[in-house]
């Protein structure tokens, strides 16, 4: 047989973009949207959406099928945006894209760019980061994005001297290829259970009982934090996780520790960076009151692959394959068994 | 990567000239990410997870009697414990039966060897993901490049000995004593570093370095290693980490160097899971016998070990 199924599946769509294993790699990958195939829009959606391997298709590209307005009419196309991505290898950083300006406010906004194609939930590393040097060469993660802009809530810059007048950003991989990784610190609070932010959403990364080693240059202030300052070169311990404002607690009171701070502008590129937290393991702990058990996260604590590749990533979004929030997708991927004969 | 069944439409017999006797080389990065770590094993049936603990040492705070009969109070002895996934990764060849038939060389022995090679290869890259991903690494900043991070420098390299130093994380390559040698020079006991080949111009520039061929002895040295800079022994690898594209300001590429001591991280290899080279003949592949099979496989597991015992550089080009 020239041309095989070697795998199919299905998924509702939360709206986000989704990644499917491949494990044989892929030739011809389709996807079907059939709770769009089953009603119409007064913008007309897709419905069906092509990926073809040779010629190979560009990143985020797809062929898509979408109705008429209203109607039941079917229409081709091709999109350079919101397709596919077939990714055989670590993905590295896309292409730039040039903005304007980034907020010294907590959360920071970066604007100015111009068609924008990210997700949000996805990461970005900004550089050239004029006026606010201090965060060129950190991942982010984006939200409330728009073709225009996007909010950092990773990065609480209301203490920062001045705005950016310029930034480049490079979309990244969310994860680095292995987890549990290293995040970026931005905040730390001086406390008795200090509250940890981070610049990248720590779901998937970070969990209650987790040990944690921070990195902290005196560019930053809180040295103390260090592991080696501590009485007993002790791991923190995260004691709770409030992913949604990308922060967790730590169980180290900070109160008497000199406080947390960006170092200036002005100060790079010889000023340290950056702050940084890795994982250091877990404590294994029993609550008799709540009989539960922390460190017991078979999910979350082992060093792991990220992502098992290769994989077609699907975009999401009302012409992307990965549809809008309630959409049933099903996919198919095919494989040749042969090669295929005059390529171009 | 390009995928199907070798055979002669992608591979074309060679010409009916006369074959040279020896096949050319087949290229190979350097293998250094496995370098230095521990190897442990995992048990077979006792699941995909394998746990590795430390004993945390007791505070030394206190601890005097003062005479009065009052006990000290006991302590609560912390245990450390790292997890580690066991992963399987595997490569198969297909050949048809008119390449064996038609090619000069006995290619099935050939491709054998190639798949013992992608054993090996695939291993280092799992082990370079592995420091690229869970250390915390700080910016190079002594160098003059005008970049964030600068090219790598004395001071950078000095600033991770501290903090490994203050870590208590021991070193792992013995000294190299001093001989009467024109031109060389001792190293020290020492830590380990792995850089990517692309930056060795830079590293031959660091103030104090001691290129490989100036040390004292070369009894025992690995082919990748490179130099020695204050208490490092850099080992080089084409394929040694870096991202593109995301230096402050320019957006040049960002090179990634681990560096640690002993107990830094481990390897974990399954037993009853070898790394297994197989074959399957023709006459199970293929309907008609005319495919045959070669396939790799080997079991994985990684972990970052001691977090206190790693750590290491961000770097850019400057020469």
């Amino acid at each position: 047989m020239a041309l095989t199924i070697v795998n199919q599946g299905s998924f509702q769509s939360t709206g986000v973009p989704v990644n499917i294993p491949v494990p044989s790699g892929a030739d011809y990958f389709k996807v079907y949207n059939l709770t769009q195939m089953a009603t119409t829009q007064a913008t007309g959606r897709g419905v069906m959406f092509e990926w073809f391997g040779n010629p190979s298709f560009a990143v985020n590209s797809a062929v898509e099928w979408l109705k008429t307005n209203s109607t039941n009419g079917m229409n081709a196309t091709v999109i350079t945006t919101g397709g596919f991505n077939y990714i055989t290898s670590f993905p590295q950083p896309e292409a730039a894209f040039v903005g304007t300006a980034i907020t010294n406010a907590t959360s920071a906004v970066a604007s100015g760019f111009t068609s924008l194609p990210y997700n949000n939930g996805d990461s970005v590393v900004l550089y050239n980061t004029t006026g606010m040097a201090q965060i060129g060469g950190a991942a982010f993660t984006v939200s409330s994005v728009s073709s225009t802009g996007f909010t950092l809530l990773g990065l609480p810059a209301g203490t920062f001297a001045a705005p950016a007048t310029a930034v480049t950003a490079r979309r990244v991989s969310p994860f680095q290829p292995v987890l549990p990784e290293f995040m970026y610190v931005s905040a730390i609070s001086q406390a008795a259970q200090a509250v940890v932010t981070v610049t990248q959403d720590p779901t998937n990364v970070i969990y209650v009982g987790q040990k944690l080693v921070f990195q902290i240059p005196a560019s930053f202030g809180m040295v103390q934090l260090n592991n080696n300052n501590s009485p007993q070169s002790l791991p923190a311990v995260v004691t709770a996780v409030n992913a949604g404002a990308y922060q967790f607690t730590i169980n180290v009171n900070t109160t008497g520790f000199t406080a947390f701070a960006w170092p200036a502008s002005t100060a790079s590129p010889t000023a340290p960076l950056f702050a940084t937290v890795a994982p250091a393991g877990c404590s294994t702990q029993y609550n008799p009151q709540l009989q539960t058990y922390t460190g017991y996260n078979f999910n979350l604590q082992p060093f792991r692959s990220s992502y098992p590749l290769p994989l077609m990533n699907l975009q999401a979004g009302a012409q992307s394959p990965a549809g809008s929030n309630g959409d049933t997708i099903v996919w198919q991927c095919f494989k040749m068994e042969a090669p295929q004969y005059g390529a171009v | 990567m390009s995928t199907g069944i070798t055979n002669i439409i992608n591979m074309a017999p060679e010409l009916p000239l006369q074959w040279s006797e020896n096949l050319l080389s087949t290229p190979m990065f350097n293998l250094i990410h496995s370098f230095g770590c521990d190897l442990h094993f995992a048990e077979a049936h006792l699941g995909k997870t394998t746990r590795m603990s430390r004993y945390e040492r007791l505070s030394t705070d206190g601890g005097q009697l003062d005479g009065s009969g009052i006990d000290p109070a006991p302590e609560v002895v912390l245990r450390t414990d790292i997890d580690a996934t066991m992963e399987i990764y595997a490569k198969t060849i297909v050949t048809n039966e008119q390449i064996t038939l038609y090619e000069n060389d006995k290619v099935l022995t050939k491709f054998t060897a190639l798949g013992g090679q992608w054993l090996r290869e695939k291993e280092d890259l799992l082990m370079r993901d592995l420091y690229s991903s869970s250390v915390s690494y700080l910016n190079a900043t002594g160098g003059v490049n005008g970049q964030q991070p600068s090219e790598i420098s004395r001071a950078d390299v000095n600033n991770i000995e501290r903090i490994l130093l203050g870590n208590d994380a021991r070193t792992m390559l013995e000294v190299i004593e001093a001989e009467n040698k024109f031109s060389t020079a001792p190293t020290r006991d020492a830590f380990i570093a792995l850089a990517s080949t692309d930056i060795t111009p830079d590293l031959q520039n660091v103030q104090g370095v001691i290129l490989k061929n100036a040390y004292p002895s070369q009894e025992g040295l690995r082919p990748e290693e490179y130099c020695s800079i204050s208490r490092f022994r850099f080992f080089v690898s084409s394929k040694a980490a870096k991202t593109p594209g995301i230096s402050q300001p320019s957006g040049n590429t960002v090179y990634t160097i681990p560096m640690y001591g002993l107990e830094a991280a481990a390897k974990i290899e399954q037993n009853s899971y070898t790394a297994t080279v197989g074959y399957r003949p023709p006459w199970v592949v293929s309907s008609v016998a005319q495919n045959s099979q070669l396939y790799f496989k080997f079991a994985i597991a990684r972990a970052i070990t001691n977090q206190n015992w790693v750590s290491g550089l961000k770097v850019t080009q400057r020469l």
